[in-house]
């Protein structure tokens, strides 16, 4: 129990003071139990009030304070620092909120506000007087992270890390490194080849001895929490042979005769079921279909030395203090039918012709026919206002227009027309439309409500569009080529992956961060952090920086090789607990688990995990788990508390009365308005003078005047040439 | 149902036009427009015609004919598109389309092939001179039969096919249905626009640039009045021969500060010149200027002697008659007068 308590209760310069008879409530808590001091004052939150607050602390020695102002939100931290100041902890500070939930809702009923506010803070000093000085709990972190993804985004943040010092597990579910910016061979807006980056950052990870890459892998389970994740991984074999030299897996390549759909072109070519993605492709080994070559009895055998398609999973487990998932995405998959998609042979999506381009050095050639007219179609599976994904992916437009300078440059005499709904180039990506549109691409502007049709002629397609940007002509479109611009999709295996790591995930089914403006890469599991287009689409360099920003969090996390926690976490009452299980089946964060303690079965709480969400404590039927600073004794004592009888002697104040200064009802206005409006008294005066005055200083002055215009209380009437203020005066 | 034809920006871009492909539909070029109205979107919708390639909506519309190339749509674009050079190459590539013999075309799109039509008329000139001995009362009197016969031939055989073609695509074509009255009674249009060039009046930039334009064609039809029908090199009626030394002198004084003008490219209209600008104004100028000289020759006896000036006095007048009347710039004149006749009957009384 505290017994010497100091109460601090706040005018907030009126705001509070007009309605709410601080200085009588003041006075009439002084005699409440365990209270020392109780005063009430012009603005808490003052310096001068934190100087005297802390003074009052030291002098009175004060082991708990209660601060009855506005909203803990604005100014909870501001005053758990006085009380840190003062060498008190700050756990023993309880703020009461008698502004917004007093003055401001009632300014109607004056007494009935100060009357709440009462009841508020005398709950307030009930709860302080039971409140426990409480510490932040320390966990020890290990110095390593686990990376989920080996794109662009999971590379880089790889490198940063592991130049920081932390051990870096890199995993990819894909036998090569690099993710989607590998198929294309023209990024925008530095044109580089992704290949060529990929492999850059391939070199960088294999310099540190502290990046550990695991390709062909995926997470199988996690446990443990913030500092401790334990982590299993479940790798896929290539099915060769460990120790076969490279000269025999060249031979068994060279040999191989089976073909299958080559997926790294999305099926427009076939490669041989000893395969790389591509020839450069990394790491520098190659993978064995083993689906494919399993009948191949003959050619098994002559290549025994180096294929073993024998080969099982391996599970391995890791421990790392944080996780960054970097999964990246998906490109949203057309229906069948969707602008003649997969229906006419004819009509590929964004990312197939980017690989097409790359497969045909010097002319354009598509189902053996060469392609000169080119039409594109954007938003494709975005931007539906009645559909699932209602957002725009950012960088399909700059990435189509990309290609289409790309097809200019490339190939000769080709025609692109790019029928889309709004162009977002936005940045400097702007340039390349503008070039685009320069070098006679013909943008044709369509709506959602009326797209376009995509049929077949008997040698090229026909696509019929309204073009919004000529009154609605409906105009028609022979092309060789139909090119849906699809944005990007959650990847198919979000939920899998959010499940296991148990991100949130939005009904767009991108992972959540916990704000987007002000945590953008943290999640609301503590130590599990996102980068990349995981979250939500972006380009390759807005990409980069999330998953670079997340990797800088995270080693500021990890840094010190231990991290403190706020102390507000579920405890378990040892002897009262039964172990029914209740608790943890409730716990959404699987913070609860059973131990054996002495002869008996007990719940216990993880400390690094629980987040003081409170809902254990209400089920628990034996009352043994409980929320530290919320606990039953300072919730019961709150409760009597209010329900005490307030006896205050509120006096009949002016704000009451119907007086009125020039027609204006002065009650509705807080103290210095009113004395503005007195010291104008009909006449007309500059800020300066109205400072003089009154003696305030000239800036509060012009802050309320500023107000009291937009009001619409005061109008201006003329300016004071010689110093160029305006004349304010009381508006009739 | 409209197809999308994207050669046809490289087609008018031989005319002259350039970059309109990178307009992106703001609409500046129409709210500064002077001569836009409320409905018209004007240039911004032949803009887009002629990206988007609509041939034949552009081959029906007059609308280029409206514009008198005051240059404020290129000042102001953002894009810098060039809407008003646009519009120039578009009456570049309409004047062609109304020609039957293909010959504007070739003029407007191949230098080489223009430059040579120069030289061989100059060539046929000499050579006519040469099989009459270089005889001058003979030159001359052909000279004066060649421009009768010139302005009778051309407008029969070139001219009025032309603007037949023209009708068809305007009217015909588009099966607007026009009453034989409104065509009598648009006439009064079609008579005041061919000599007052009344529409720029609503040019914003344009009140003196009116003026001399009009100047300017009163002058030439008076001084071919003058020389065809009171014969001005023949004559020795003094009232006449001042007449035509008073028109010849505006003429080529007007004409030169045009030349001038547009070698300081100081407007947005001359920024871009294309060779049948210059050969307008510079054959105009020439023409009077030679005529000039020609009658100051005949009155100070020189003429006889100087048989050379003559000559290319009539070398000037045939390219003049033969090549940029009915196949350049010349015609301009004649289909922006109908153009403003179609457009009044057009519509709906
Ligand atoms: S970036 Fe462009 S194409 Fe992609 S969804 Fe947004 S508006 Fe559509
Ligand atoms: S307070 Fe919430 S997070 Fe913590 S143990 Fe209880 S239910 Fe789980
Ligand atoms: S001002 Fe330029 S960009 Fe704008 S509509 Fe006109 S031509 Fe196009
Ligand atoms: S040049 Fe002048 S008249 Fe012609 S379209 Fe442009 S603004 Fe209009």
């Amino acid at each position: 129990m505290k017994e010497r308590i100091g109460v601090y209760i706040c005018h907030c310069g009126g705001n509070i003071s007009d309605y709410v008879d601080v200085e009588e409530i003041g006075k009439m808590l002084k005699t409440d139990d365990g209270v020392v001091i109780s005063k009430d004052v012009m603005f808490a939150c003052a310096d001068s009030n934190q100087k005297d607050m802390i003074s009052d602390i030291k002098e009175y020695k004060l082991d708990a304070i209660v601060v009855a102002s506005c909203s803990p939100k604005l100014h909870l931290h501001t005053f758990k620092n006085v009380a840190e100041r003062a060498g008190l902890n700050p756990t023993n500070y309880v703020q009461v909120n008698i502004r917004e939930q007093c003055s401001w809702p009632h300014s109607d009923k004056p007494r009935e506000a100060s009357v709440k506010a009462a009841g508020l803070i005398r709950a307030g000093i009930k709860r302080v007087a039971y409140s426990e000085s409480l510490d932040n709990i320390e966990i020890n972190v290990k110095k390593a992270v686990l990376v989920v993804g080996a794109g662009v985004s999971g590379m880089k943040a790889a490198i940063d890390l592991a130049r920081l010092g932390n051990e870096v597990y890199l995993i990819e579910t894909d036998y090569f490194v690099g993710g989607h910016i590998t198929q294309t061979e023209n990024l925008f807006t530095t044109g580089q080849n992704g290949k060529e980056i990929v492999s850059r950052l391939y070199a960088e990870i294999k310099s540190y001895n502290n990046i550990t890459l695991f390709t062909g892998t995926s997470v199988e389970k996690v446990s443990g929490s913030l500092g401790n994740f334990a982590i299993d991984i479940r790798i896929k074999p290539r099915y060769i042979n460990g120790k076969a030299d490279l000269q025999a897996v060249q031979n068994a390549m060279n040999d191989c005769t089976v073909l299958v759909n080559d997926d790294f072109n999305f099926g427009f070519t076939k490669r041989k079921a000893i395969y790389k993605n591509y020839p450069e492709a990394l790491p520098d080994v190659t993978v064995v279909n083993a689906e494919a070559l399993k009948n191949e009895k003959e050619f098994l055998a002559k290549h025994a030395s180096c294929l073993d398609l024998t080969q099982q999973d391996e599970i391995l487990s890791l421990t790392a203090g944080s996780v960054l998932v970097t999964t990246g995405f998906d490109s949203y998959q057309p229906k069948e039918g969707e602008y003649g998609y997969k229906t006419f042979s004819n009509v590929v999506t964004l990312p197939e012709l980017n690989r097409l381009i790359e497969l045909n050095p010097d002319k354009l050639i598509f189902n053996n026919k060469p392609v000169k007219k080119i039409a594109f179609i954007y938003c494709v599976g975005n931007r539906q206002t009645k559909g699932e994904n209602k957002y725009c992916s950012r960088q399909c437009c700059s990435s189509a227009i990309n290609s289409s300078l790309q097809l200019a440059d490339k190939y000769k005499g080709i025609n692109a027309y790019h029928l889309f709904r709004d162009i977002r180039t936005y940045g400097k990506q702007e340039l390349m439309y503008e070039k685009s549109s320069k070098q006679g691409d013909i943008y044709i502007r369509f709506d959602e409500k009326e797209p376009p049709v995509v049929e077949q002629n008997e040698k090229t397609l026909n696509i019929k569009v309204k073009d919004y940007l000529t009154s609605k002509k409906e105009l028609e479109i022979e092309a060789d080529l139909v090119v849906l611009v699809t944005g990007m999709v959650a990847r198919e295996d979000s939920k899998q992956i959010s499940e296991k790591f148990k991100i949130p995930i939005g009904t767009d089914k991108f992972f959540n961060e916990i704000h987007p403006k002000l945590k953008p890469v943290e999640t609301v599991i503590k130590g599990v952090y996102i980068g990349g287009s995981c979250q939500g689409p972006k380009n390759i360099s807005e990409s980069v920086q999330s998953s670079l920003s997340a990797a800088s969090k995270i080693n500021a996390l990890l840094k010190g090789g231990t991290v403190s926690l706020d102390p507000v976490i579920a405890r378990v009452n040892n002897d009262a607990c039964v172990w029914c299980g209740k608790c943890a089946e409730v716990c959404e964060y699987t913070a609860i688990k059973e131990i054996e303690s002495g002869d008996k079965h007990i719940a216990a709480v993880n400390k690094a995990i629980c987040t003081g969400c409170g809902i254990c404590a209400p089920v628990c039927p034996t009352n043994a788990i409980e929320i530290a600073q919320f606990t039953d004794n300072e919730i019961e004592s709150m409760i009597d508390g209010f329900m005490e009888k307030i006896d205050l002697k509120v006096r009949e104040k002016e704000s009451e009365s119907t007086e009125e200064v020039s027609g204006v009802k002065m009650k509705e206005y807080p103290q210095l308005w009113k004395n503005i409006l007195e010291t104008m008294n009909g006449n007309k005066l500059t800020i300066p003078e109205i400072s003089e005055k009154l003696e305030v200083d000239k800036d509060i002055i012009t802050y309320h005047v500023m107000t009291m215009h937009k009001y619409n209380v005061v109008v201006t009437e003329g300016m004071d040439k010689k110093e160029l203020y305006y004349y304010y005066k009381l508006k009739n | 149902m409209a197809k999308v034809n994207p050669e046809f920006a490289t087609e008018i871009k031989k005319y002259g036009a350039h970059d309109f492909n990178a307009c992106f539909n703001c609409g500046n070029c129409t709210a500064t427009c002077s001569l836009s109205d409320n409905n018209s979107s004007f240039p911004r919708k032949l803009v887009r015609y002629s990206v988007l390639g609509l041939e034949s909506e552009i081959e029906a519309s007059i609308d280029p004919w409206l514009c008198y190339y005051c240059g404020e749509c290129s000042t102001t674009c953002p894009r810098e598109a060039s809407p008003g050079e646009l519009m120039m190459s578009l009456r570049r590539w309409l004047t062609a389309k109304y020609d039957w013999t293909g010959l504007s075309g070739l003029m407007y799109k191949y230098l080489p092939f223009t430059i040579f039509a120069f030289l061989a008329t100059a060539l046929a000139v000499i050579l006519f001179a040469f099989s009459k001995s270089f005889e001058v009362d003979t030159i001359m009197h052909f000279g004066h039969q060649f421009e009768m016969w010139a302005i009778i031939i051309v407008f029969t055989a070139i001219l009025i096919p032309n603007l037949a073609r023209m009708w068809w695509f305007v009217i015909l074509k588009p099966k607007i249905k026009v009453k034989f009255l409104t065509y009598v009674k648009g006439m009064q249009e079609l008579f005041t626009h061919m000599f007052t060039q009344k529409r720029t009046l609503g040019c914003d930039d344009s009140q003196s640039r009116w003026l001399i334009h009009l100047i300017i064609v009163l002058g030439y039809l008076s001084l071919l009045f003058t020389t065809v029908v009171l014969d001005w090199f023949g004559t020795n009626s003094l009232f006449i021969i001042l007449l035509g030394y008073a028109e010849s002198i505006v003429l080529f004084t007007l004409t030169f500060i045009f030349v001038r003008g547009r070698i300081k490219k100081n407007k947005e209209l001359n920024k871009f010149s294309q060779p049948s600008d210059w050969l307008f104004v510079i054959w105009l100028f020439l023409m009077a200027f030679s005529a000039f000289l020609v009658r100051i020759f005949i009155d100070l006896d020189f003429i006889e002697t100087n048989l050379w000036l003559y000559l290319f006095h009539l070398t000037v007048l045939v390219q003049w008659a033969v090549l940029i009347v009915p196949f350049g710039k010349w015609t301009h004149f004649l289909y922006r007068s109908f153009a403003m006749y179609f457009e009044k009957i057009k519509q709906p009384a």
